[in-house]
């Protein structure tokens, strides 16, 4: 293993130095990462790249071949339209991880802020812990997978893909054009695969899965102004 | 007029259908009715049908005896355009500055897309992808390739980024600013269904905003991004709809783009809520003068390329967008009438007789593809032909050359809209644009 200091590097000459290192069969750790945005941006060759720290914007954005792991916590947009290989946060990633998540696996084993995997398409995206509001929003493929609570929001205007959650209380925050439905055996299976190769302790059977309807939203159907007479027959204008 | 309010008069008096009653017209009768039945606002095609100022405000002023003319059939006038050259290691060098803007498969059939792609490979032009992908006969088919980051990213991957020779990051358009893509149930037929991974026959709202930049900080650290993906060869351009310009302008300036794509009111569009396209943004030539403007006042006027889009139609709006400060035009809805579209305004439907606005195997029959190619090409010639005659009758051996002073404004409003002394009495009426 190779280490790295980035303390003095840009992000770009980072990436420019973990291709090479890469490229000539060698495994990296990045020391004094000091939460640098881009880091692995696109990167197509093979092997594993650890962060000993936190990143900033975009860690492993369009990534497309190697590991990336990253000790701390990661910032917004982690592995966004990321193509293949594997990006594992070990501490909490910011709002907006995997959005349009194209094919590879995503592993965050804190929680995340909003919209986890907006507009995905493909792929893995795992957060062990919570996840904030309108996760999964507009999904186009792939499974997200939600091992702690979940917030408002959930599946909003999901197109294809499915979301797994193990939140009791998933039901009553779901977002328009999903239902919470039961797992396939085939869907057990491979989840729990995935739990064991990632070292999580769950049992996939625990979790209900959230999947589209192509009815509602997808309709060309306004959904507001939902004009309530009776409530402002009620309303305090005093008051508010 | 006195017929109507007379009845001491033997005539007949004019019947209701036959008096105008101001606001109270057709247009206005039909929209109350689609409310009243349908509780929700009108989905339309082609854009804003209201009356906005347009460049036919302006006129250019020949050369006489202060310049010489230049030969209308004898002597050049250079067309060659190159955009993008702030940053980007490849700029698109174009021959003429005549773009086909971003309209996408799914709005339009395969065959129309196909026939404006290789219409850009027989005059040296670029066409734009639009949402929903790209299809592979349009980039094998088209002379240069620009490809748009939609908010959707509906059949984007990093495969599109690679397959462009520009890029275009899509904040808005003209015909809808503030809101997103639009595709009715009748067009996401099985072929475009799959290019977008949607299921079949939805009506599409697609994603409203990017996923992955929520403001103009992170889009700064996005551009990074997207430079070290495309080796920092690739121009990146953004595409913003008319709205606060000199704000809008001034930040897209700062993300570090390489050009800007600015969308008039009045731009074209495959699906609109009808509110959206009369109601949001302003018109494309003041647009253009504040945009201009503001890249003055930031002294990168000759670094950033400015692409002017929303009601193009001929040489004329071409020239005049060029005198202004524009480095290039884009034109939708010119294209697609060049093919044989009549602006119908009901592209949403997806009938289109002419087998442009359709996913209809039947209709798409009616577009024969190396036909529909040669007519946009023989428009974008004809176009520039047009701008040509006009910029050598102004004595210009350059396209680019055209210049403010070139022109005049005829009417009071487009004067002070635009800084450009009125016709006759070369006076300004607000605040001048470049002339003292
Ligand atoms: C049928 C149609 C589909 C369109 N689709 C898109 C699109 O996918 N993305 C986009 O940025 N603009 C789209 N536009 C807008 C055009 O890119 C362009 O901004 C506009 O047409 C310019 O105005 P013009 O039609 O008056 O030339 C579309 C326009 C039309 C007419």
């Amino acid at each position: 293993m190779e280490f790295v200091d980035a303390k003095t590097l840009s992000g770009k000459d980072l990436n420019v130095i973990l291709k090479d290192r890469l490229g000539k069969g060698l495994d990296v750790t990045v020391k004094n990462s000091h939460s640098m945005h881009n880091i692995g941006t696109g990167m197509k060759e093979k092997g594993k790249i650890v962060v000993d720290g936190s990143t900033g914007f975009y860690t492993g954005g369009f990534l497309e071949g190697p590991s990336i792991e990253v000790l701390g916590d990661a910032g917004w947009y982690a592995g966004d339209n990321m193509m293949s290989g594997e990006l594992i946060i070990r501490k909490n990633a910011g709002c907006n991880a995997g959005s349009y998540l194209y094919d590879g696996t995503i592993v965050i084993y804190g929680g995340t802020g909003n919209r986890p995997g907006y507009g995905m398409k493909g792929g893995t995206l795992l957060i062990c812990g919570d996840a904030g509001g309108w996760a999964g929003q507009m999904t186009l493929g792939g499974r997200l997978i939600i091992l702690g609570k979940v917030a408002a929001g959930l599946g909003e205007s999901i197109y294809k893909g499915v979301i797994y959650v193990k939140d009791r209380e998933a039901e009553s925050k779901l977002g328009s054009n999903c239902f919470v439905d039961d797992l396939t055996g085939e869907e057990i299976t491979s989840l729990n695969d995935l739990f064991g190769k990632y070292g999580v302790d769950q049992e996939a059977a625990e979790l209900r899965a959230v999947r589209p309807m192509t009815t509602g939203r997808h309709n060309y159907v306004l959904f507001d102004p939902q004009l309530e007479p009776e409530k402002a027959r009620k309303y305090n204008p005093f008051q508010g | 007029m006195s017929e109507v309010i007379d009845n001491t008069t033997t005539k007949k008096p004019a019947r209701g259908k036959d008096v105008q009653r101001g606001i109270w017209n057709a247009q206005t009768i039909a929209e109350v009715r689609y409310k009243a039945e349908n509780g929700k606002h009108r989905i339309r095609g082609c854009g804003a049908t209201r009356e906005l100022p347009t460049f036919d405000d302006l006129i250019i002023l020949p050369g006489q005896m202060t310049r010489m003319t230049i030969d209308t059939y004898r002597e050049k006038c250079d067309t060659r355009t190159v955009l993008g050259k702030r940053h980007a290691t490849k700029p698109l060098v174009l021959e003429t500055p005549i773009m086909i803007a971003g309209m996408s498969y799914g709005a339009l059939s395969r065959e129309a897309k196909i026939a404006m792609a290789k219409a850009t490979a027989m005059t040296g032009t670029v066409i734009s992808n639009g949402e929903g992908g790209l299809l592979p006969e349009e980039r094998e088919n088209s002379y240069r390739q620009s490809i748009q980051i939609l908010p959707s990213r509906l059949g984007f991957s990093r495969r599109s980024l690679e397959a462009a020779d520009m890029l275009e990051y899509l904040v808005g358009i003209g015909a809808k600013p503030g809101l997103s893509g639009h595709l009715m149930g009748a067009k996401i037929t099985e072929e475009v269904a799959a290019m977008r991974q949607l299921p079949v026959g939805i009506d599409l709202h697609s994603h409203p905003r990017h996923g992955d930049a929520f403001g103009a900080d992170d889009l700064m650290v996005k551009m990074d991004q997207l430079r070290e993906l495309t080796n920092g060869e690739t121009p990146i351009f953004i595409k913003i709809a008319a709205a606060r310009v000199r704000d809008d302008v001034k930040i897209a300036v700062k993300t570090g783009v390489d050009g800007i794509i600015l969308d008039g009111m009045q731009g074209g569009t495959g699906a609109a809520p009808v509110m959206a396209s009369e109601n949001l943004g302003i018109p494309t030539m003041p647009a253009l003068v504040q945009a201009v403007k503001t890249l003055e006042e930031m002294g990168v006027k000759d670094e950033v390329s400015l692409i002017i889009s929303g009601g193009i139609r001929d040489g004329a709006d071409m020239a005049k967008a060029l005198a202004i400060g524009a480095d290039a035009v884009a034109i939708g809805t010119g294209a697609m009438v060049a093919m044989g579209c009549s602006v119908c305004l009901n592209c949403q439907a997806g009938r289109c007789a002419a087998g442009i606005g359709t996913q209809d195997p039947e209709q798409r029959k009616n577009l024969i593809i190396d036909e529909a190619a040669e007519r946009v090409a023989n428009y974008i010639r004809g176009m520039t032909a047009e701008a040509m005659l006009l910029a050598k009758a102004a004595g210009k051996t350059k396209l680019k050359n055209l210049e403010r002073e070139d022109l005049r404004s005829l009417t009071l409003e487009s004067c002070a809209m635009t800084g450009i002394p009125l016709v006759g009495s070369n006076y300004t009426f607000g605040t001048p644009f470049g002339f003292c």
